[in-house]
């Protein structure tokens, strides 16, 4: 039987056909016709937002989902993770938001705002806008937010830290009710952007306040009964199940309206499936279990070709926050026991900059975004991401070109021994290692693919991915690494939220981390002038100036490559199509307009 | 009474076992070079002093012995401390801890009693072509590696649509009547449960079959059988007891592993037991969450033991003699 | 014995044909470096998942004709998203026998560069289609089989020696000496041993080659293993311990570790094959169940359960099933191994001695 099975399986015959067949195929519409700015309106005395997009239904439920573990607390201000803040983030609302289309500051809960020097910004409140206890929201609220919890330093500290200007902090005062005064000490582009952050009910948090840090971190948590949160923002907590789901429900009291005049969420609920990975997301979208799931790579392919006789719709919305890339360490100190982190030799690799601009031009960014992007990738060579406002586009970047990486290598004094191995000037072998986290497909492939690429410079590269937690240690702390692969997730719209990284004490300065330890300025001269920009931009209100500085830092990390960036990929979002007021973005994605969306069943 | 005092000598053992399974646990977890804040480190947007503080608050800039006497002390006053991310640690396996134990005692309880008779039935059919069907049924359930079954499982779940994709319970759970409840809960628990009933089923029916035929052939069986006695009366008065003492044993471990036993099924299966929780937390190296759950663990494992021990001693006369 | 096993072995049909198939995984991993048709390493990048190359005996006319393949095409069809592979068929490939291919050490010594089946090198022979680097996957299937079906043996030669000595002296010394030597089990088997894989694997010097490292990783395994096997055991000879044999072996003074290994020991060779028996298989288990974790070998280097892990993408499952060949070889392995170990205990079970 075996035999016979055998032969079956050996005469087959070549019966020459188009074995390839088309599908139907909706095509991307590609832009997309984003309503007009939300409004202010007032109704019987009362300030309304009034979004301008078509008139939905009521009722609904929009099913979504959140990879990980789920939100570790609904405290905005304690949140540290992303999950938690993008919860938070429906419960409570800020003065300002970011318009979808461009990034400009929109305000939110805050009517309106003023300023004429960059220092001084008055902002007005709405008037009749209530927490979901009854309570009106007030300029008290504002000012006990910024005072007693954000510059007080409770909580995360994040915010705090960026709105340090020369070691001093914004004043904060209340003008009337309805009216907020934030005085700066030096006109602060990014000032603006953080007044986003969300105002806390001074009724309920004042009394945990008075109690301290320890009270205020376990405030709002997970265990809190839903019952108990006072909030803004358009829906509110209704249940919460660890490691199963989390769901609100619509806030009846909410500041917008339709153009109806009628109160706006449509939705009367919004649940989020906590699952562990990828996987699992996409097994619980096909088994239409949840509304909306994000893909990426082949994941595609098969949803795409199915999509014309399919109850969902494929937004590209362009290339995501995310970057993708190789970096060294150019580490020349010594440890507190007297090692130097990085071998002597690797250290005289490392900071030569044909060395790096040699490896940059070996990496073969056509087939990474081909095998493991599915194509659905773009090269990428600046440090910030191909969304970002302030992408420099004069960085046009190259492909792969082995020969110019072996001229480069050749003007260094490196050469070419036997059996085509690379030894350096002093006749070391060049051989390192390359790290990367375990467990994630994605960037295995790309170990794998990098040190092809270098071993054809005849360079010796001992890839290891290991444990992500304790990579990230060696990286921030031990720092005996000597090339990473890594991603990182940047802002499309604040080149300054990326400091730590490109300042030369940043704490994650991943490329020549200092520990502040160190006793005499030993900053790369690069790094000076990295530190200089950092300074200034941030200062600068003119975006055009920015730019101009933007555009410098970019071209010197594209100059120096410290971090050689490899690409960036696209974002792709399907959606059922039952869910009417979509207006993908590539700056906020798909459901930031949550109080919008509507379900229409037919 | 002397079974009691028994019972408190164990229990005094343990103390001294429970602090070195807690140091040794304590160092390795530390000393790894697993880095509790390494989320934090990658976030541009955090700053120094922000890790600087997160560091104090976990305790993480203290010396080693100082942190493990600080975590004995509140160990021991029943504190079980906060997560890395500042949710009480007692709060977050008390939530897990229900559904894990739902989730392995169903399976217990379906492999043991499915499992024993079908070992039982091996043994008594013994070089019959039953048994040898029996056995390679149970081998093919123990051959496929459970991660990947579990995954082939879920495909199955989503092109039938007869099952749900993982979970414990449905979104709209909170909305049901209480006989709605139950079902929704049995019908989430069907796919985990059959991966690690069909895991777990082929050892213990190898383990039953393997025991009987031992006793069968010891002498006291034999003598039995040339009594006169029937076949039937020879299997379960005689030779089941005596069967019965490794399988003690196992059942001690296996209520040890009650608690951590599924971690890579839960995984597969997103249940929000605590196997999962631990393998996060382990990854993460979440030091209070590890440590009170390793606890929680051995405790586990020497109460089972112990039990295990008494069963032995109250089923075996032989021992019983010697205790 | 081992004459008895083996007649056993043959008698029974399940296990005459578990043990050809084992016989047969072994054989082709010995030889692996052979019968691949290229090195572990091989990578053409235009063939990042390409499905399996088909093999024509029968050509486009209708005759029988020497095997032939085709290569296959990368197309980007940027409206699907998609990439397709067509078949080139402006060329046939044919198979070579024992042709010169890609080179290699045999067994890491001998230089060697002729293949079982090879095509010429620009034609490409993936039998069991690529990897996402564009690897052939039979090739990395036959290397990766090297290491995933060695470790079972591996972490048994730690483990079994230990835990039946252990448990032995435990069990038959009783009182104090057991008291002690059953908490310290206790304790060896609470040490969290998933933690000392993540330290091993993010301390272990880079150069170390992931076999080594794995090879390390089931010994800790291994070590970790033994303190409830001995408990197992330390419970039979409890029960063992009292009988007419030990006692009589006592009264004509053999001495205490004589009577353990001669006469105790012997009495619980049944659970122990049975546990070997569940052993070897179940460390081919945990090697892939750690590679799901990303805690087993890592890539570039391959075993079943890394390859297995590539395959175990919802999309991949259902749209490339040739990666799931290494499941199905775990699956295969595996229960062969259980069924030869069955009739194995079977065959040493005292009753059969006796008829």
């Amino acid at each position: 039987m075996i035999a016979l099975l055998c032969l079956k399986l050996y005469i087959r015959q070549d019966i020459p056909t188009e074995d390839v067949y088309k599908h139907d195929v909706i095509k991307d519409s590609g832009s997309v016709n984003f309503p007009k700015d939300p409004v202010n309106v007032v109704l019987m005395g009362k300030d309304y937002l009034q979004s301008q997009a078509p008139i939905g239904k009521y009722g609904g439920e929009l099913i979504s989902s959140t990879i990980g573990e789920g939100p570790k607390t609904f405290n905005p201000f304690t949140s540290k993770d992303s999950t938690s803040s993008s919860m938070a983030g429906l419960m409570f609302d800020g003065l300002f938001t970011t318009d979808p289309k461009d990034g400009r500051v929109i305000p939110k809960l805050a009517k309106s705002y003023e300023t004429k020097d960059g220092m001084t910004y008055i902002v007005k409140l709405r008037h009749g806008a209530i927490w979901s206890d009854g309570f009106p929201i007030t300029a008290d609220d504002v000012v006990f937010t910024w005072k007693d919890i954000i510059l007080a330093g409770l909580g995360n500290t994040s915010i705090r830290d960026m709105v340090v200007i020369d070691g001093k902090l914004p004043q904060v005062y209340k003008v009337d009710d309805y009216t907020v005064k934030f005085v700066i000490s030096k006109p602060f582009s990014p000032f603006l952007r953080l007044l986003s952050t969300q105002i806390a009910p001074k009724h309920i948090f004042a009394p945990v306040v008075k109690q301290g840090q320890k009270a205020f971190d376990s405030f709002y948590s997970t265990n809190t009964k839903p019952s108990d949160f006072v909030t803004s923002g358009p829906f509110k907590l209704k249940e919460y199940k660890a490691a199963q789901r989390v769901i609100f429900v619509r806030n009846p009291d909410y500041y917008m309206i339709n153009k109806q005049n009628k109160k706006l969420p449509y939705l009367d609920k919004v649940v989020y499936l906590i699952v562990g990975d990828l996987n699992n997301e996409i097994l619980k979208f096909e088994a239409k279990e949840i509304d909306v799931i994000g893909l990426r790579g082949s994941n595609v392919a098969p949803y795409k070709s199915k999509e014309a006789k399919s109850d969902y719709r494929i937004y590209n919305i362009g290339p995501d926050t995310g970057t993708m890339f190789l970096v060294l360490n150019l580490n020349r100190r010594k440890s507190l026991d007297t090692n130097y982190y990085v071998q002597p030799e690797k250290q005289f690799w490392f900071n030569d900059k044909n060395f790096r601009t040699a490896i940059d031009y070996a990496i073969d960014r056509k087939s990474m975004v081909q095998n493991i992007a599915n194509g659905l990738a773009k090269p990428l060579f600046t440090a910030e991401s191909l969304n970002s406002i302030f992408l420099n586009k004069n960085i046009k970047g190259h492909d792969r070109d082995l020969n110019k990486s072996r001229a480069l290598l050749k003007a260094s004094g490196f050469h070419i021994g036997k059996n085509d191995k690379l030894y350096d000037k002093f006749n070391n072998r060049v051989e390192f290692d390359l790290l990367t986290n375990a467990g994630n497909t994605e960037r295995e492939a790309l170990g794998v693919m990098i040190k092809q690429d270098l071993e054809d410079l005849g360079m010796r590269v001992n890839y290891k991915p290991i444990e992500f937690n304790s990579l990230v240690n060696k990286m921030t702390t031990t720092l005996d690494w000597d090339m990473i692969i890594m991603g990182l997730t940047g802002s499309p719209l604040e080149p300054h939220d990326g400091k730590n990284v490109w300042y030369s004490n940043g704490s994650l300065h991943l490329f020549n981390q200092r520990t502040g330890n160190e006793t005499s300025d030993d900053r790369l001269e690069f790094e000076k002038r990295l530190d200089e920009i950092f300074d200034k931009a941030a200062l600068e209100t003119d975006f055009n100036k920015r730019k101009i500085l933007y555009d410098e830092y970019q071209q010197i990390i594209y100059d120096e490559k410290p971090i050689i960036y490899l690409y960036s990929p696209v974002r792709i979002i399907a959606i059922r199509k039952k869910f009417k007021n979509i207006f993908p973005s590539s700056l906020a994605g798909v459901t930031y307009n949550i109080e919008e969306i509507y379900e229409d069943k037919n | 009474m002397q079974i009691l005092f028994y019972i408190l000598k164990r229990i005094l053992q343990t103390i001294p076992l429970l602090i070195l399974v807690s140091m040794i646990s304590f160092f390795i977890i530390r000393l790894s070079p697993v880095d509790p804040l390494a989320e934090l480190k990658l976030n541009p947007s955090i700053s120094k002093a922000t890790l600087h503080a997160e560091r104090e608050r976990l305790g993480l800039n203290k010396p080693l012995p100082v942190q493990y006497l600080l975590w004995a002390k509140s160990f021991v006053k029943g504190d079980l401390g906060v997560t890395t991310t500042g949710e009480k640690v007692s709060v977050k396996l008390m939530e897990r801890i229900p559904n894990t134990l739902l989730l392995t005692l169903v399976v217990i309880f379906l492999t043991w009693s499915v499992g024993v008779p079908l070992g039982i039935l091996a043994a008594v059919n013994w070089k019959t072509p039953f048994d040898r069907f029996l056995t390679f049924i149970t081998s093919i359930g123990m051959a496929i590696p459970s991660f990947f079954f579990a995954i082939l499982l879920l495909i199955f779940a989503v092109k039938t649509g007869w099952f749900p994709v993982g979970g414990l319970t449905s979104y709209n759970f909170d909305d049901m009547n209480l006989l709605h409840q139950v079902l929704d809960i049995a019908h989430h628990l069907c796919l985990p449960v059959l991966v690690l009933f069909t895991i777990s089923l082929a050892g213990l029916q190898r383990q039953m079959r393997a025991n009987l035929l031992d006793v069968l052939d010891s002498d006291y069986v034999k003598f039995a059988r040339a009594k006169g006695l029937s076949e039937f009366k020879v299997i379960f008065k005689h030779a089941l007891r005596n069967a019965v003492n490794p399988m003690i044993t196992l059942l001690g471990f296996e209520f040890s592993g009650l608690l951590s036993g599924a971690a890579l099924t839960e995984y597969v299966f997103q249940y929000p037991g605590l196997g999962r929780l631990i393998l996060e937390a382990v990854l993460k190296s979440d030091i209070n969450l590890v440590m009170a759950s390793l606890m929680i663990g051995a405790i586990m494992l020497v109460v089972g033991n112990l039990i295990a021990d008494i069963l032995l001693i109250l089923t075996d006369p032989r021992i019983r003699a010697k205790a | 014995m081992l004459k008895e096993i083996i007649k056993g072995i043959y008698r029974d049909k399940f296990a005459r044909i578990a043990f050809l198939v084992l016989a047969f995984i072994y054989f082709c991993l010995f030889f692996a470096d052979i019968i691949a048709p290229y090195t572990k390493d091989y990578t053409d990048r235009q063939l990042s998942y390409v499905p399996p190359s088909p093999v024509f005996t029968i050509d486009e006319n209708g005759k029988f004709s020497r095997p032939y393949t085709y290569n296959y095409k990368r197309e980007y069809d940027a409206d699907l998203m998609q990439t397709v592979f067509k078949l080139d068929r402006s060329k046939k490939y044919y198979l070579k026998f024992f042709a010169r291919g890609e080179e290699y050490d045999f067994l890491g010594v001998i230089p060697m560069d002729r293949h079982l089946v090879t095509v010429d090198s620009d034609g490409r022979l993936y039998l069991l289609g690529g990897d996402i680097n564009g690897r052939d996957v039979f090739s990395r299937l036959l290397f990766g089989g090297r290491i995933s079906m060695t470790i079972g043996f591996l972490a048994l030669l730690v483990l079994f020696p230990i835990g039946l000595l252990y448990g032995g002296i435990s069990g038959y010394f009783g009182g104090i000496t057991d008291t002690l030597m059953m908490r310290f089990a206790e304790a060896v088997m609470s040490i969290p041993s998933f933690y000392l894989l993540i330290i091993l694997a993010a301390i272990l010097p880079s150069n170390m080659t992931s076999t080594q490292r794995l090879i390390l990783i089931v010994v800790i395994l291994a070590l970790i293993g033994w303190a409830g096997f001995a408990r197992v055991v330390r419970g039979m000879v409890l029960s063992v311990k009292n009988q007419e044999f030990v006692q009589s072996a006592k009264m004509i003074g053999a001495s205490n570790l004589r009577i353990i290994i001669r006469e105790i020991l012997p009495q619980t060779t049944s659970y122990v094959i049975v546990a070997m028996t569940l052993s070897v298989p179940s460390y081919i288990l945990s090697e892939s169940g750690l590679s799901f974790l990303g805690l087993g070998i890592q890539q570039p280097d391959a075993s079943w359960g890394n390859m297995l892990k590539e395959a175990q993408e919802y999309m991949n499952i259902l749209y490339r099933p040739w990666l799931l060949t290494p499941g199905f070889l775990i699956f295969v392995a595996v229960l062969s191994f259980n069924l030869i170990g069955d009739t194995i205990r079977d065959v040493l079970d005292p009753k059969s001695r006796m008829r």
